[in-house]
């Protein structure tokens, strides 16, 4: 079982993450570290890293390699966000969609893998009538990769690809995955269905046979 | 035309918002936060701080702000602000009001409180609404140009807390224009960056 010191997610020190520091789910389940502490600590433990949407990104490229090796000893990342520099291997930048009518944030999921299930797509799309908080636009997704949830052209808003490193990278082109609770819709699965499928992917990726 | 800095955290907003041309062109520099320290600021007229910036970093350039404005500098913040590091900074966190516009017969809860400042030539109060996060309280001698309907400040100018000018705002458009949501913080922008170049403050 993979414990909480196992898991990082990166804390940007902005405004909006304040909660996040006292928040019993984050708190239970992972570790915060300060973004800028991640070149400083001791990975080799360390099996998942979660990186937020208003993470400096600047910083992650100046530490691609870091990033690299980490994939590469068979370890898990989690981006969600806006990709806009190189730092996340095989990963394109973030294109945002172009929007004429709110039905062209609506979302499709293509495969739950667990992160999704039970999940009501019309929940992702619309909040309290109004669409486009879950996603604006896309990744372009590496070779192989397996897309969970597209907009209507079929852009890949998450994916999750097994094959860029020897580890596995989940990227979402959107909010935080990881802070879908409490809005008393059926994306309050998202966050607790995300860290059960964290720890079975540490599992697989343990066993040699990342999950399929 | 006065010589803006922008501060950058390297987050993915605020890569777009102070890239894209159109406000681009009026800033001379953007400066990326974790060089701050080491940055030489004399050209500069005016550093703009976009909000939801790295509070460690936000303590640790405190000091090299106030100095900047004690200067006769103009300092512009963006959003809430937890982490008291504006001169004389007075910030009261609120609920954020995400709804309101889709209840019958909304109101915003924002006054236009001085309606003479320039700043409205380049832009209205609609431009300024979306939501508020929290008010400021400003200290006695400030100009408040935005406020909640209890007084509380959503956007001030302060000429008295240093030898320069504070300009602050609970607005965080740089934020919502950078992440692709909410039109009116385009139009903000709009108007707000080329007050900021030329306008009368």
């Amino acid at each position: 079982m993979t414990t909480k010191e196992e898991i990082l997610i990166l804390d940007p020190g902005n405004a909006f993450g304040l909660e996040r520091r006292t928040n019993p789910f984050i708190n239970d389940n992972m570790t915060l570290i300060d973004q800028y502490d991640l070149d400083k600590t001791d990975l080799s433990s360390i099996q998942a890293l979660i990186i937020p949407e208003f993470v400096d990104q600047r910083f992650l490229a100046i530490h691609k390699g870091l990033i690299e090796q980490f994939l590469n000893d068979e370890k898990l990342i989690v981006f969600c966000g806006h990709l806009y520099i190189d730092w996340l291997p095989g990963a394109s930048h973030f294109i945002p969609k172009t929007i004429n009518h709110h039905s062209d944030y609506a979302l499709t999921i293509i495969k739950d893998q667990g992160i999704f299930a039970g999940v009501d797509p019309d929940d992702m799309t619309y909040n309290k009538g109004v669409s486009g908080f879950f996603a604006r636009g896309h990744h372009p997704i590496p070779t192989d990769a397996e897309v969970l949830v597209t907009l209507p052209n079929n852009e890949p808003v998450t994916y999750i690809d097994r094959n860029t490193t020897k580890g596995t990278i989940l990227a979402h082109a959107g909010k935080d995955l990881i802070w879908y609770y409490k809005q008393n819709k059926t994306t309050d699965r998202i966050s607790e269905q995300l860290l059960q499928w964290i720890h079975s992917e540490i599992n697989a990726l343990h066993q040699g046979s990342k999950n399929i | 035309m006065r010589k803006i800095a922008v501060i950058m955290s390297g987050n993915a907003p605020h890569n777009r918002t102070f890239n894209e041309p159109k406000f681009n062109k009026y800033i001379t520099q953007l400066i990326y936060f974790p060089e701050f320290e080491q940055t030489v600021l004399e050209e500069f007229d005016v550093l703009l701080f976009p909000s939801q910036l790295n509070e460690k970093l936000l303590m640790r350039a405190a000091n090299k702000v106030r100095s900047f404005a004690n200067n006769g500098g103009i300092v512009v913040a963006f959003g809430p602000q937890p982490w008291e590091w504006l001169p004389n900074q007075k910030w009261e966190e609120r609920e954020t009001n995400f709804w309101w516009w889709l209840e019958k017969g909304a109101k915003s809860g924002l006054v236009l409180a001085a309606p003479h400042y320039d700043l409205f030539n380049y832009l209205t109060l609609t431009d300024a609404t979306w939501h508020q996060h929290g008010v400021f309280w400003p200290p006695n001698g400030a100009e408040k140009l935005i406020t909640t309907e209890d007084g509380g400040a959503v956007m001030y100018v302060d000429k008295v807390s240093t030898k320069g000018t504070l300009i602050i705002t609970t607005l965080d458009p740089d934020y919502h224009f950078g992440a692709y949501f909410m039109p009116a913080t385009e139009r903000f922008l709009d108007g707000f960056i080329p007050w900021l170049a030329e306008g009368k403050i």
